[in-house]
């Protein structure tokens, strides 16, 4: 019996070690692999050059923790299988070990050996801050704003140094960016402190109220860029996504173009119902530019952060709510291409599940009903908010018609 | 390091009472707890200087209600108030119980003096709209200064139980050191207020 | 407040016989249930700590169990947003408030006198009062379940995230009164224990020949010392702003959120350290014992413990990375951040080069104390990595971080806390824990801790935020997750394992011999004394003459270092048998009065002024009652005053005389 527990024993210890390695093995491969995958948050497939810097500094500095880890834990374990008591302790008669107090000359040697590899890390390490805080020429200027559970963003058009201008642009959820060419973000808050961090490319960034901080993007690539925030805001942090549509210049200028436009009239009857219910029930919060400045101006929306996600192009964006939901279907699998019909009503298989909000919804597919008209059914359902204490968006008690023709009039805000 | 001797002349220690460093353990927990307030002023000392000002439109700044003759006035009244305890704990080593008492007096009532002074300016201050919700100014100011009256006030109520100690016979001399610990105390309040009154009434 | 004790008392010899009664005779003052709400040994608070951190660890240990139940997959539905936010708020602050510190503290005020030699702490009125405050705190801050919801701003508590504004519910104010609560217990805590290993060592114990643990317990106090009031400074900020309106943390007003982010992280990095260095304290005294020889380096693990100290000082806006600090602070603290690491790493090597030539013995003990070391070194790997700020920049707040502080606050502190309970179980309880169940808890332990935080360096990897309350699938988070919550569940098992072998191995001990005072054939000079100790600790008092003292009354090292057993273990430890007249310091109720006061000011402050009233009251009055008590009887009159002319030595009679009149006319200092 006794040699039985002392072999179930050994089983057990030899398991247990078996499993950390194999799970410490996988955890490398996956994070040399990981990077691969279609994983759109993951820090370790860089597609910008800021994100690019980083990764070129942290790359070694995992390899000479890896090398230290393996080094260290293998000789811990040889060390402990080398002079571990062997056999019965009872019928040992090897001497006591020789007692050893210290040496100062290897004490010397393994505090200067880390020092001098640390301060090789150190001089890279300046050298990359001072690349990362660095002003980029020719760059786009946004400004990013984080509320209770959103972001907006407001592009400095004329390069005035001013995001309110008349030319200027106010967008929310989504940014849109133009490919290669550096976009300079003004990082601020409505509210409390949140982290704007689009991983593929760059690092994060605090958007702590009172305080604007610069911060910068790059994409070297068309496509969609996912994010969220990473400081800890409240009840919806975890619904606080964003998400970057990187496209190519001219495409850029034509959005921006776009963007600048005043919302169109409506059109049908139904659309101009939708306009008069979007007033009495969305227009104390939301802003459509051309369509409620004044209201606004005159009564500012009863919000702890000031505002609601300006809405004048709602339909150019893919998602909503903090990017959580799919305002239109998206591609398929494996496409990312931020703009571009892939689907019609009539050909909706040719589109992705609009309900993986994994697949980013695509704003010139067409628009995904069910959860916009869920969220007008009632919103902190679909998204945990505080809207009794201001912070965030009412059950507005719509009726089913109502809620028709305000999809009917939303529509219309290419 | 390991020499077996070293230990040998340590037998002449006292083996119960003395204590290792010589200084007894109240006085010690006395300093080590005057250090521990230094961190909590100085945190109290930094928000104000971040505070310093309010933002405009919200209320009367600095400049606008420091009334600096006044408050120098109760400064060195409380300055005072630390020569006095010294006269106090040097009253008691020399076994001068009505000096000691004559000199708590003293001090417990300069200290007193400060504290009422304090008092009146943020009544004043009040009156000139200046309310602890006010601005950030408003709060960092009474917050800080206010912190420092409660550590007065504490001080007080500390000298008037050595007093009542006295009185009834129970602060023979060879206790002079809860004379000096409290003392330790009472001078750490004052040399707060020097900073205090540098950093909130001096320093532009 | 500060309340003087007097010094206390040891005299030797013989006593008259109604001497004998001045402790012994007592039965409700040092056993039964009831001794324990007023007591002031040493000995009796340690245990009440530990068992009291063990307590909240479970409550903790459920809180992570319902965090990791709801992140088993996607979308999880256990908990809604505002639960989860209080739970994992709550998880943090249980954790590091009331079961690390604690777990820490309870070490300290058991093993730190015996370990210096000492009779008590130098204030066990005081010390009681900390271990009373602590828990009411605790309670206090647990209180907020029944009362409206726990704090859920996450344990850093960020304004203005934590204002009235943005947390309307109470449950801060629980965290924020109750963590004063607890900070009064540390302070006083803290000053405690620094007087008594600053002044009250056995004859010749000098610093240097101080044991690693009562070092690093010296360094985590001076650390607590002056942490804890930064972080009052900044709780006071806040509770002024949500009790009483202010404006520190008010935007509109100028408030900056920066501010509270400085303050609490000047706090919490130390902090860190603090909670680590005890257990790094632990295996430095444990690892020796089981490798059958001296510490490594006991110079240069010491300095290195008090280098983090001091280091442990300039490091905190590494928390703050990405704040928007500016590219120059980020810089200085990057690079501090990165050259701490380089005394930790010493003291690794130097545990490393200990077990080197030794003769291991892979005891329960020595199995945590090793897997200390290996779980340390990964975590602090990690850690070295998010020192490269703009590593960090990407790593910070996402699950890389849990993973990291997780292998040093668990696979540190929290392994070495475990070498502690297995090796000094025998020490503070007469019974040694089944060793086998001790190999299999580690083991479990071991797998478990891994499986739980391992997964969460590649979730953090891949892009996992911390504090997300779910997660959708399409991340390749899904894997990961699933494992970590097996794993949390392992771990789970292991601590039940843990608590199943405490009884266990409680019923068996009847039927065996008491375990001796040195059932590990040990090194420091706690083992000299019976097991359990006795409550007397030493007598007579050891005179010390180098490190590991009670090691080399065992044994002689020849010139080229061979041990040579010059004396058996039973010569030269002390019997519990014959009379001990030691003079203690006697039980009190008014520690425990005056902190239960504390809480129910809190809860006035939130619900209702008179009951601040009713707290204020009983504080205030438990402090003049206890002021105006004897700090070495509560039976004034009954036999006492025994030292009259009848101290057999004049240097000790002379010594008496003076405590007497302390005893007889207290006086009291109210501080603070």
């Amino acid at each position: 019996m006794k040699r039985f527990n002392s072999t179930l024993g050994r089983i057990a210890i030899v398991a247990s070690l078996v499993l950390f390695v194999v799970l410490w093995v996988g955890m490398v491969v996956a994070g040399v692999t990981g990077g691969e995958t279609e994983y759109q948050l993951t820090t370790l497939q860089p597609q910008g050059p800021f994100s690019t810097l980083i990764d070129n500094l942290v790359a070694p500095v995992f390899i000479i923790a890896g090398v230290v880890f393996v080094g260290v834990l293998g000789a811990i374990f040889y060390i402990i299988m080398k002079y571990r008591e062997k056999g019965d302790p009872e019928l040992d008669l090897t001497p006591m070990p020789k007692q050893t107090h210290g040496h100062t000359a290897a004490e010397i040697t393994w505090t200067a050996i880390p020092a001098a590899i640390l301060a090789v890390v150190a001089v890279l390490t300046a050298v990359t801050i001072l690349d990362l805080s660095a002003e980029e020429p020719d760059s786009v200027q946004v400004e990013v704003f984080g509320q209770q559970w959103w972001w907006g963003y407001r592009y400095d058009v004329n390069n005035d140094g001013r995001f309110d201008s008349d030319s200027d642009v106010e967008t929310s959820t989504e940014l849109v960016i133009p490919v290669g060419r550096p976009v300079q973000l003004s990082v601020t808050s409505n509210d409390v402190i949140h982290s704007f961090w689009i991983p593929a490319l760059n690092g994060k960034r605090d958007a702590v109220p009172g305080m604007v901080s610069p911060w910068k993007l790059q994409a070297d690539e068309p496509g969609v860029y996912r994010g969220q925030c990473t400081e800890f805001c409240g009840l919806s942090h975890a619904n606080m996504r964003m998400l970057v549509r990187a496209i190519p210049a001219e495409d850029f200028d034509r959005w921006v173009a776009d963007q600048q436009k005043p919302a169109p009239e409506p059109v049908t009857e139904a659309e101009k119902a939708g306009l008069s219910e979007w007033k009495n029930n969305c227009g104390s919060c939301h802003l459509i530019d051309g369509v409620n400045n004044q209201q606004l101006a005159e009564n500012p929306a009863a919000l702890v952060s000031g505002i609601a996600p300006n809405l004048t192009h709602l339909m150019s964006r893919g998602t909503f709510a903090g990017s959580i939901y799919n305002l239109h279907y998206p591609n398929k699998v494996g496409n990312d291409q931020p703009f571009g019909a892939t689907c019609t009503r009539d050909t909706l298989a040719d589109c992705g599940d609009p309900a993986d909000v994994a697949l980013a919804g695509n704003p010139d597919n067409p628009v995904y009903r069910p959860a916009l008209e869920a969220w007008l059914r009632n919103a902190p359902a679909m998204k945990p908010m505080a809207p009794d204490q201001g912070r965030g968006m009412p059950n507005l008690g719509l009726t089913q018609d109502q809620i028709d023709v305000i999809v009917a009039y939303l529509e219309t805000l290419k | 390091m390991f020499d077996p001797e070293v230990g040998k002349g340590v037998e002449a220690f006292h083996p119960t009472h003395d204590t290792n460093t010589g200084i007894s353990n109240t006085k010690l927990a006395m300093w080590l707890f005057l250090g521990s307030e230094c961190l909590l002023f100085g945190g109290l000392i930094t928000t104000y200087l971040v505070y310093k000002y309010p933002l405009p439109g919200q209320g009367p700044g600095p400049q606008d209600v420091f009334d600096i003759p006044f408050t120098s006035a109760s400064s060195f009244v409380l300055l005072m108030s630390s020569l006095t305890m010294v006269l106090a704990v040097s009253a008691i080593e020399r076994g001068d119980h009505h000096r000691l008492r004559a000199w708590l007096v003293a001090t417990a009532l300069l200290g007193s003096a400060f504290v009422a002074g304090q008092v009146y300016e943020f009544t004043a201050f009040y009156n000139e709209g200046l309310g602890f919700t006010t601005s950030r100014f408003s709060s960092a100011f009474y917050g800080l200064t206010g912190f420092h009256g409660v550590h007065v006030t504490v001080g007080i109520i500390m000298l008037v139980s050595m007093l009542l100690l006295s009185l009834r016979g129970k602060l023979p001399e060879h206790k002079a050191e809860s004379v000096e610990i409290v003392g330790l105390y009472w001078h750490f309040v004052d040399l707060v207020w020097i900073l205090i009154f540098a950093v909130v009434y001096l320093i532009p | 407040m500060t309340v003087t004790d007097a010094p206390l008392e040891l005299t030797s010899g013989d006593e008259p016989p109604r001497r004998t009664l001045g402790v012994f005779a007592r039965p409700t003052a040092s056993t039964g249930w009831r001794s324990w709400f007023t007591s002031v040994d040493h000995k009796k608070i340690g245990v009440m700590y530990g068992a009291t951190a063990l307590f909240f660890f479970i409550i903790g240990g459920v809180e992570a169990l319902l965090i990791r139940a709801q992140l088993w997959a996607p979308r999880g539905t256990l908990l809604n947003a505002d639960q989860y936010n209080q739970v994992f708020t709550m998880h943090g602050t249980t954790m590091i408030f009331l079961v690390v510190m604690p777990i820490g503290a309870a070490f300290a005020n058991y093993l730190m006198p015996l370990q210096i030699g000492a009779r008590d702490v130098a204030f066990p009125r005081i010390n009681a009062f900390s271990f009373w405050a602590f828990l009411a705190g605790g309670i206090f801050l647990n209180s907020s379940w029944f009362l409206g919801g726990g704090a859920d701003g996450g344990w850093f508590m960020y304004a203005p995230n934590s204002t009235v504004t943005f947390s309307p519910s109470n449950g801060i104010d629980f965290w924020n009164i109750g963590l004063l609560i607890t900070g009064i217990a540390s302070l006083t805590g803290a000053v405690n224990l620094i007087v008594t290993v600053l002044n009250m060592r056995a004859p010749g114990m000098t610093l240097m020949k101080m044991p690693v643990f009562t070092w690093m317990t010296l360094v985590s106090q001076f650390l607590l010392l002056f942490a804890i009031p930064v972080l009052t400074s900044a709780q006071f900020l806040l509770l002024f702003d949500r009790n009483f309106d202010a404006a520190f943390f008010d935007v509109a007003k100028g408030g900056q959120p920066l501010l509270w982010e400085h303050l609490f992280w000047i706090f919490g990095h130390p902090e860190v350290y603090l909670m680590i260095l005890p257990a790094f304290g632990l295996v430095s005294d444990i690892l020796p014992v089981f490798s059958r020889k001296p510490i490594f380096g006991y110079t240069f693990i010491v300095f290195s413990g008090v280098a983090i100290g001091f280091m442990g000082w300039g490091v905190w806006a590494h928390h703050m990375f990405v704040s928007g600090i500016g590219p120059v602070s980020v810089l200085v603290f990057s690079l501090a951040t990165m050259f701490i690491a380089v005394p930790t790493g010493v003291k690794i090597l130097n545990w490393t080069a200990t077990m080197v030539g030794g003769k291991i013995k892979l005891t329960a003990p020595m199995l945590f104390c090793i897997g200390l070391i290996t779980m340390f070194t990964i975590g602090g790997l990690s850690g070295v990595t998010h020192s490269v700020a703009p590593a960090d920049t990407q790593q910070t707040d996402t699950y890389y971080i849990v993973a990291h502080f997780h292998y040093v606050l668990f696979g540190g502190a929290f392994f070495g806390f475990m070498a502690g309970f297995y090796f000094y179980w025998p020490k503070v309880f007469g019974y040694l824990l089944n060793e086998k169940l001790g190999k299999a808890n580690f083991w479990l332990m071991f797998v478990g801790f891994n499986l739980t935080f391992g997964p969460m360096h590649v979730l953090g990897l891949q892009g996992m935020s911390r504090r997300i309350y779910t997660y959708d699938a399409g991340y390749g988070f899904e894997f990961w997750n699933r494992l970590a919550t097996i794993g949390a569940f392992l771990l789970a098992s292991s601590i039940a394992l843990f608590i199943f072998n405490i009884f266990y191995s409680k019923s068996k001990a009847k039927n065996l011999p008491n375990p001796g005072p040195d059932p590990w054939d040990a090194r420091t000079i706690e083992w000299m004394i019976p097991s359990p100790t006795p409550v007397y600790n030493f007598d007579p008092v050891p005179t010390v003459e180098r490190l590991d003292d009670f090691w080399y009354r065992k044994y002689g090292e020849t010139e080229d270092g061979r041990l040579v057993r010059i004396a058996s273990t039973e010569e030269v430890t002390q019997s519990a048998e014959g009379e001990h007249n030691v003079h203690l310091p006697s039980p009190s109720y008014w520690p425990l009065v005056a902190a239960i006061g504390l809480p129910i000011i809190g809860w006035g402050l939130i619900f209702t002024w008179w009951l601040c009233l009713i707290g204020g009251l009983l504080t205030a009055g438990a402090l003049y009652a206890w002021a105006l008590e004897p700090p070495d009887d509560p039976e004034a009159g009954h036999d006492h005053h025994p030292h009259e002319g009848s101290a057999p030595e004049g240097e000790v009679a002379v010594s008496d005389a003076e405590t007497d009149e302390a005893g007889a006319d207290r006086e009291v200092e109210t501080v603070g």
